[in-house]
């Protein structure tokens, strides 16, 4: 059986890295009852997939993973059972059985939900620049690579965008095949009007992480 | 609310920020409003060895169990760290509470190797502490020693208002209701140091003056007051079955060097090797039962979820119920999907159906220490371990599967011989013959065996047969490690040794400050002004900075290095009793000249002293 948990991971915890909170939660796990299963061969690791790697110093409450338990489990227990082993800044939001069929929470991640407020307070960021990109047929962005350069019309990959009165809030493309940074977009609404992001300090949640449903909709990554 | 140090500019600048922000599982936070003491335990390197430590986790535990006392942990900030902190002044900060270091009412540093002495001098200067503890006050908290290198503490003496000379567990408690009623009293600052001098294992280096003889050796010590002993004895603790242990150590968010749960199955070690202190300074050998090992192993597992497990002690062979406890282990951690990882076990039959039984044994390499090649070097040594134990462990090893093997040794043991290093290279080709010899060609995994030769310079140390020692000169270092590699050149199965060596000039300096005085505490100072610090650290180590400090500072290497000692001289750290006799360590010293061996405490009482403490196997024999 195959579940998929949703967590929080805020304050001061933001600083652990990917590989590390992998650690931290199958230590948690360990810690509780549930029995998880593991691979075979020499040195038996948890079968456990994230959904997408959350940056260091950013903050997130939509974070899933899948893991493989051993059947015949109450899962309505676990949240409780892994909420008792967490440290104070990651809660266990649910934990749901994903369908025998349902695709991976890495191969399922199709959109994201970010949060950006400006560290200082001020938001340099205008209802007329949203309403310009918004406007425009396209708004074409540069992304230096390891290889050169590349551009692409980012619009394709805004789904939504919105002044709040701290920053911007934005749902964006997150799929592997094009996943969009968030800094993309704040950098080009500033530019609009000449302004340097770098000049702009700013934090960044992640509210949640979508899939796509066969008839188009973005659900959140637990309704699968 | 949580707090942090460090502003988000500087935690997203630095390597692993996590390092630096606490919060981790089973950290413990107390309201510092209704604590009377607040401690600092500091282990003065980076985090992930410092986390790694047992003993700071043992007095964590300690401390934190008395209502009185909050325990934090502080580790060196890594120099990426250490230039911000500096560039903005922000003062060195506990990982619990996030406060200054130097709030706090006591600043302990373990001591475990002598290059992070200049880490400890980073230490104090980040917290705003003066580095010398005459020019402290109350506002600065007592700052005190412990672990290894304190038992000979000389080279530190300036920088610390105390030295703990033992095992952690049994006086701190009678230190701290005398802390309390001092600062209740309003006492003076060094009326308090006067009175904590006066209780057993506490030195206090302001309340010893040492005297000098003209060729600089020491003539005496003397106590400043009449009430302070002019002998420190350790502390240990007689029953480890009945102390402290922690049940739920911190978990750290990184990978530590440790990332495992550490069983401690004894304290000590029988064999008497003449050139290890600790198998001095922790006698006698004292066992912990297979039953409480097995309790502490099960809640260990259950409160970490820790993958690996681990036994430490220095030689866990010697365990007297090691078949039954590993049986024990194995069951429960099979089940658990546990790993068990077996250091320092001696490789016979036993050990090596041992790892047989336990699932996660990649067949990498297994490791063999004879620290000398020949047969009169390990007599001189007193190593019991012959080169029919090592051919007889290699070949059922390679048996069992294994095709590599590493060997450790070293360099410059005292009445070391050309033929001494030859052994080296005769003893590494002879277990390369031993796998052609064993396994048929058609069975060889590989093809051919591995062979990891390494050798480290012997540095002489304290409270060991060998503390009269002459030590070898960097040169004399350089020049044996080329011989011993002319040498492995020359054997037959050359081509599948591989020969590594130490750092000269490190190990140098470790024996300057192994056997250390007072007169390098400026030396130090002047090194760290220079800009020396982290110098367990390869990247780190200038030894050309080193060398200009003893310069500038007046101060022989020679005179703690290749120096004669006569069997009569008054050492740096004769004040302190660790339980053996001077008397005895002069007649080890005798016997190592005549190449003759002791035995081991199992097998005979050689009348080293520590029979005093009534405990261990001096009464369980």
């Amino acid at each position: 059986m195959k579940i998929r948990v949703k967590f929080s991971k805020v304050g001061v915890l933001k600083y652990i890295g990917h590989l590390d909170l992998m650690r931290y939660f199958q230590k948690a796990f360990r810690r509780t009852d549930i029995k998880v299963k593991y691979s075979g061969g020499f040195s038996p690791h948890m079968i456990m997939s994230f959904a997408q790697a959350l940056g260091v110093g950013v903050e997130s409450l939509g974070e899933y993973f899948d893991v493989e338990i051993e059947d015949g489990q109450d899962v309505s227990l676990m949240k409780d059972k892994l909420n008792a082993e967490m440290a104070e800044g990651i809660e266990v939001l649910n934990v749901t059985v994903l369908p025998e069929k349902a695709l991976n929470a890495m191969a399922s991640v199709a959109a994201s939900d970010y949060e950006i407020s400006f560290t200082d307070g001020v938001n340099p960021v205008t209802e007329s620049m949203i309403q310009r990109f918004k406007e425009a047929k396209e708004v074409l962005y540069t992304k230096k690579t390891k290889s050169g350069e590349t551009t692409f019309n980012i619009k394709e990959f805004v789904f939504d965008v919105q002044c709040t009165k701290e920053g911007v809030f934005m749902k964006v493309d997150s799929s592997s095949a094009g996943n969009l940074k968030p800094r993309f977009l704040i950098e080009s609404l500033l530019k609009q009007e000449d302004i340097c992001v770098d000049d702009h300090p700013f934090h960044i949640l992640r509210k949640e992480l979508y899939l796509r449903t066969p008839n188009g909709d973005l659900e959140p990554l637990d309704h699968a | 609310m949580q707090k942090l140090a460090l502003p988000e500019s500087v935690l997203m600048e630095v390597s692993k920020p996590e390092r630096y922000i606490g919060h981790e599982i089973n950290s413990v936070v107390k309201d510092k409003s209704i604590v009377d003491i607040r401690f600092a335990m500091c282990f003065p390197d980076v985090y992930e060895i410092g986390m790694s430590h047992l003993g700071i986790a043992i007095l964590y535990d300690m401390f934190n169990s008395f209502e009185d006392t909050w325990c934090e942990r502080v580790y060196s900030p890594w120099p990426d760290l250490d230039k911000k902190m500096r560039e903005l002044g922000i003062p060195l900060f506990t990982l619990e509470s996030q406060e200054p270091v130097k709030n706090l009412d006591f600043l302990g540093i373990t001591i475990q190797y002598e290059m992070v002495y200049t880490n400890i001098l980073q230490v104090l200067d980040l917290s705003g502490i003066p580095f010398c503890a005459k020019d402290r006050t109350w506002d600065d908290p007592i700052v005190i020693g412990g672990g290894p290198c304190t038992y000979n503490p000389e080279p530190l003496a300036d920088f610390f208002d105390i030295f703990y000379i033992g095992e952690g567990e049994t006086e701190y408690r009678e230190l701290l209701d005398i802390y309390k009623e001092c600062r209740r009293n309003n006492v003076s600052r060094e009326e308090f140091l006067h009175k904590a001098a006066t209780l057993p294992g506490l030195y206090v280096p302001m309340m010893l003056d040492v005297e000098y003889k003209e060729d600089g050796t020491i003539k005496d010590f003397v106590p400043k007051y009449p009430d302070v002993p002019k002998t420190v004895k350790k502390e240990l603790v007689r029953n480890l079955d009945d102390t402290y242990y922690p049940e739920k150590p911190v978990i750290p968010f990184i990978k530590v060097t440790q990332d495992r749960v550490v069983l401690e199955i004894q304290r000590g070690c029988i064999r008497g090797c003449r050139f290890c202190q600790a198998g001095q300074i922790y006698r006698p050998v004292r066992e912990r039962s297979v039953e409480y090992l097995l309790d502490k192993a099960h809640k260990l597992l259950k409160n970490t979820g820790h993958e690996e497990i681990t036994l430490s002690s220095l030689s866990s062979s010697d365990y007297s119920r090691l078949d039954e406890l590993l049986n024990e282990l194995i069951k429960e951690c099979n089940e658990k999907k546990v790993n068990i990882a077996l250091p320092s076990l001696r490789i016979d039959q036993f050990s090596l159906d041992v790892m047989n039984k336990i699932q996660d044994i990649k067949k990498s390499s297994l490791t063999f220490a004879p620290e000398a090649g020949s047969q009169r070097m390990r007599d001189i040594i007193n190593k019991g371990l012959t080169e029919e134990d090592i051919v007889n462990g290699s070949r059922l090893a390679f048996l069992g599967g294994w095709t590599k093997v590493k060997l450790y040794f070293m360099l410059g043991l005292p009445f070391e011989t050309d033929e001494d290093i030859k052994g080296i290279a005769d003893l590494s080709n002879l277990v390369a013959a031993t796998f052609y010899d064993t396994v048929p060609k058609e069975k060889r995994v590989n093809g051919h065996v591995q062979i990891v030769t390494s050798t480290s310079f012997f540095v002489p140390k304290p409270f060991t047969p060998f503390q009269w020692a002459k030590m070898d000169s960097t040169q004399d270092f350089i020049d044996k490690a080329y011989k011993t590699k002319q040498f492995i050149m020359g054997e037959l199965n050359q081509k599948h040794i591989k020969y590594n060596w130490h750092e000269a000039d490190v190990s140098l300096l470790e024996g300057v400050f192994a056997r250390g005085d007072r007169k390098l505490c400026k030396v130090l100072l002047t090194a760290y002004k220079k800009g020396c610090f982290f110098d367990a650290w390869s990247e780190f180590y200038d030894n050309e900075k080193w060398l200009e400090a003893f310069k500038e500072e007046n101060v022989s290497i020679d005179f703690y290095t290749t120096r004669e000692r006569a069997d009569d001289e008054v050492f740096p750290w004769d004040y302190i009793d660790c339980g053996v006799n001077k008397s005895h360590l002069l007649r080890e010293w005798h016997k190592a000249q005549a190449g003759e061996v002791t035995k081991n405490c199992k097998v005979q009482c050689a009348g080293c002293g520590s029979a005093r403490f009534d405990c261990g196997i001096c009464v369980n024999r």
